[in-house]
């Protein structure tokens, strides 16, 4: 879909809202709902979906005046970028639509309200545009800070330029924005290893590993955005590539890899196109501090925080697999979180043994 | 009172002048400044004159404490030759008649004179003259306390050209301002609030204080009634015997108490066992005491009426607390008249809130006895006991709470808890009668709060969808090229269809 596109859209749906106004009906958005209730599991396709749910955001209703406003605020910016042909990011629309409304009401008082807060609040509207007028922020020209990192035996085309991501030495090849402006020329890997923690990355390139194991090495600092989803899913689609995910041993690292291979519950309107179903789990389960022998010095007793965690996960319907509920339970029994780096416990090189032990005996989660 | 006779007045004094409330220099201060408005006041709206009271204290010589009291109002005046004798002669009382008053026999006036004698051995000066009187008179006064009587030190007269009327009293006493200052000014703005047809100007050596008139309706002057039967002494009866030597019980009876006709004083008499038609001047001494207990314990009398009462009335207190207090709100009543032992009483309260009074854990009370401010002792006061055991949260207040109780109690005898008269005691009767009071005022203040409560309700809902009008209507005349003051204008439509009202009516309303 091109912008001219998305913009007839934003822009029929804002003339929807005008006319019931001058109509002097109660304006209404329909907007399909990002939450946990309507995000659907997909047995079949294993990803999540947008459900049927929809709410009706009201001008009317007390508490839901602040969010139109602010919807409305955010429609008007995204349509102003396209009509200007400027691209802004995320952050650039929350800054530009974040101001003080100052409102002298009829008895003098004077209320100043800014028109959001926290950068999450920009954010939820432009998810909420996203999935009310069907179009994705990329499509729109709005994009977000990419965190995606690269290296390994890939070539890719970016604006006409050839860039081998084998030949940045201690660096990192850096994913753009938006990744499918990206052409994949070649890949000469055996299988993609996503890694949830830049250090571990930083590591592994270091140490080669990716060289050794013939393998492309891809983070994103901790939860995934859309641009690496959407490399690491190209990869598995477009070339067949093997996914494994390596992370922590707590219910936060598992939820991450559920995001790269399922999607999330918030942005389940775009796991068609991000999520990688394939995706393998190699980080480290409960079970693995006694599988692996992890020194007492290196398992950390779990927060409260990771317990409730733990117990949303359970209930979510795409970890209901035997493996999962296992480890889970085993997790919430003993209340110990590993991170990768407790690897360490047998030297600096066993972080090699244990993916090459995870991968080649299949020792892995589906 | 009579058994003090035979004491010399200046000893009387000397012993009680606690009673009388002259502790100290600060007390006596405030209780002359008391004592000469309030008959200021009984001389004028008694008589339904509208009352225009000027007082001033001076500083006559700091090293010694000594100021001067001024007070001059614009009543009936005292008649040229009774002048010495009212100023002059304690206990110089008129025939016995119950009717409500601010001071009693004026006594606290010659305790005035008494107290500037025994300081600063300074006379009283004062002038008056009566309504239509074609003199106006001037005296300077002491008592002689040997004798128990006037002593005239100087006396003039002048041409009435202007037909003024009214008192002016001057006396120079030991005071101490600074300590009184705080007291005085409080009594005289709370006197105001149960006056506000009255008119006060006060001067005093570092404060003035002038509280206007807001009314010119005055409540009914009470009439002079008799006493009720239940309410007799023998020493009262001794006195109307004295009076009627002539009359056969059954005369004395009917003829000289509230709701005593011969039907009612045959009936007592024969419960008594006394003979109707003996006459009085022939019951002995005893006979007169068993007489006073009889009357006292008979059942079969009718009710005190309360002609003699003056309340203020739910209008005034309303008026004068909305202004003295600077209230947002206040609510009013006077209940029915009831009576104890023969007394005839009615309790008025008012409920102030908001505005000016501040949020406090418990009610501020302003009390009242037949229109005096009460100032002291009030944590004794049977009033303090009602507001304070009130179910207040039953009638949406919750403390902090701007709230203001007055409490009013107007009778032929009040119950005073002690001599210092400055509270009043717990009498069941009066203390059921508050409670109501409180209840009924409290109602009317309960219904106020809850339809502030939803007018507010409305103005933040009102608020909340509002502010966002202007920047939703610019928003979406950028997306859409509709007219941003025509979505502003509907979209402000849409809010008063839904909070029911227009912001006007709104406004109006909160």
């Amino acid at each position: 879909m091109d912008r001219a596109e998305v913009l007839r859209r934003l822009e029929e749906w804002g003339a929807r809202l005008a006319k019931s106004i001058l109509e002097l009906e109660e304006p209404a958005m329909e907007i399909p709902a990002r939450t946990l209730s309507n995000t659907v599991w997909d047995e079949r396709a294993r990803m999540l979906r947008l459900g049927p749910e929809r709410i009706r955001r009201r001008f009317l209703d007390v508490k839901e005046a602040r969010k139109f406003m602010q919807t409305v605020l955010m429609l008007r910016l995204i349509a102003e970028a396209i009509r200007e042909g400027v691209y802004p990011t995320i952050r650039d629309l929350y800054y530009n639509g974040k101001h003080t409304i100052i409102y002298r009401d009829p008895w003098g008082r004077t209320h100043s309200e800014n028109t959001w807060e926290e950068q999450d609040e920009s954010n939820a509207v432009i998810e909420d545009i996203e999935v009310a007028v069907n179009a994705l922020r990329e499509e729109m020209g709005v994009s977000a800070d990419v965190k995606g990192k690269v290296v390994g035996p890939v070539v890719i085309r970016s604006q006409g330029y050839e860039l081998d991501a084998s030949k940045f030495g201690e660096t990192a090849l850096s994913l753009p924005v938006n990744v499918d402006a990206l052409e994949i020329v070649k890949v000469e890997a055996s299988y993609v290893l996503v890694v949830e923690k830049d250090a571990i990355f930083q590591r592994l390139v270091r140490e080669r590993f990716w060289s050794q194991e013939g393998a492309v090495i891809i983070t994103a600092k901790g939860m995934p955005d859309r641009a690496t989803r959407r490399f690491v899913r190209r990869l598995s689609e477009e070339f067949k590539l093997p996914v494994y995910v390596l992370t922590d041993g707590d219910p936060y690292g598992w939820y991450i890899y559920s995001v790269y291979k399922s999607g999330s519950i918030k942005l389940s309107y775009e796991s068609e196109r991000l999520a990688t179903p394939g995706a393998k789990f190699i980080g480290l389960t409960a079970s693995d501090i006694d599988e692996y022998k992890i020194s007492d010095n290196y398992v950390i007793a779990a927060t409260e925080r990771d317990v409730k965690r733990a117990r949303e996960l359970l209930r979510y319907p795409w970890f209901q697999r035997p493996e999962w509920a296992r480890e889970i339970n085993l997790f919430l029994k003993r209340r110990k979180k590993v991170e990768i780096e407790a690897l360490s416990t047998h030297g600096l090189k066993f972080l090699h043994d244990y993916i090459r032990d995870k991968i080649r005996r299949g020792k892995f989660i589906d | 009172m009579y058994h003090y006779e035979a004491l010399p007045a200046a000893e009387w004094f000397r012993r009680n002048r606690e009673l009388a409330g002259f502790h100290n220099p600060a007390r006596a201060l405030y209780q002359t400044v008391r004592e000469l408005v309030e008959n200021a006041l009984d001389a004028t709206e008694t008589y339904g004159i509208l009352p225009t009271v000027y007082v001033r204290i001076g500083v006559v010589d700091e090293q010694r404490g000594w100021v001067s009291v001024y007070a001059e109002d614009n009543g009936i005046g005292i008649p040229g030759g009774e002048i010495p004798n009212v100023l002059g002669r304690v206990f110089y009382s008129s025939k016995y008649r119950v009717r409500q008053h601010r001071g009693i026999f004026g006594l606290g006036l010659k305790m005035i004179v008494l107290y500037a004698q025994s300081t600063t051995n300074r006379p009283v000066y004062v002038r008056s003259a009566t309504l239509k009187s074609d003199k106006i008179y001037e005296y300077a006064i002491m008592i002689d306390t040997n004798s128990n009587s006037p002593a005239v030190l100087h006396r003039q007269e002048y041409p009435n050209k202007y037909k003024w009327h009214g008192t002016a009293i001057k006396v120079c006493i030991e005071g101490n301002w600074h300590a009184a200052k705080r007291r005085i000014e409080e009594y005289l703005r709370r006197t105001a609030i149960v006056a506000p047809y009255a008119e006060i100007i006060f001067r005093g050596p570092d404060v003035s204080l002038r509280l206007g008139r807001r009314t010119t309706k005055m409540p009914p002057p009470p009439e002079e009634g008799l006493p009720h039967p239940k309410t007799v002494d023998a020493d009262m009866l001794k006195q109307m015997v004295r009076e009627n030597g002539s009359a056969t019980l059954l005369e004395l009876l009917a003829g000289n108490f509230d709701g005593v006709g011969r039907e009612t004083a045959r009936a007592f008499a024969a419960w008594a066992g006394l003979a109707p038609d003996a006459r009085v001047s022939e019951l002995s001494q005893d006979d007169l005491v068993r007489l006073a207990e009889r009357m006292r314990q008979y059942e079969g009398w009718r009710r005190p009426r309360a002609v003699s009462l003056s309340p203020a009335g739910a209008e005034l207190l309303e008026l004068g607390a909305r202004a003295i207090l600077g209230a947002e709100a206040v609510f009013a009543v006077t209940r029915k008249p009831e009576s104890y032992g023969g007394h005839p009483f009615i309790v008025e309260a008012a409920v102030a809130w908001g505005g000016q009074i501040p949020p406090a854990e418990r009610p501020l009370l302003l009390r009242y006895a037949n229109k005096i401010p009460l100032l002291y002792d009030e944590g004794v006061d049977v009033a303090r006991k009602v507001a304070d055991e009130f179910s207040w949260q039953n009638y949406r207040v919750r403390f902090p709470a701007p709230l203001a109780v007055i409490v009013h109690v107007c009778s032929t005898k009040i119950p005073y808890v002690s001599a210092g008269k400055e509270a009043i005691a717990d009498i069941p009767e009066i203390e059921r009668e508050i409670r109501l009071a409180l209840r009924d005022a409290a109602k009317k203040l309960r219904a106020y709060l809850a339809r502030r409560e939803r007018e507010a309700e409305l103005v933040e809902k009102y608020v909340s969808l509002a502010k966002y009008v202007d920047e939703i209507a610019h928003s979406l005349a950028v997306v859409t090229g509709a007219s941003r003051a025509r979505l502003a204008e509907s979209l402000h439509r849409l809010i008063e269809r839904k909070i029911g009202m227009t912001a006007e009516e709104l406004l109006r309303r909160a």
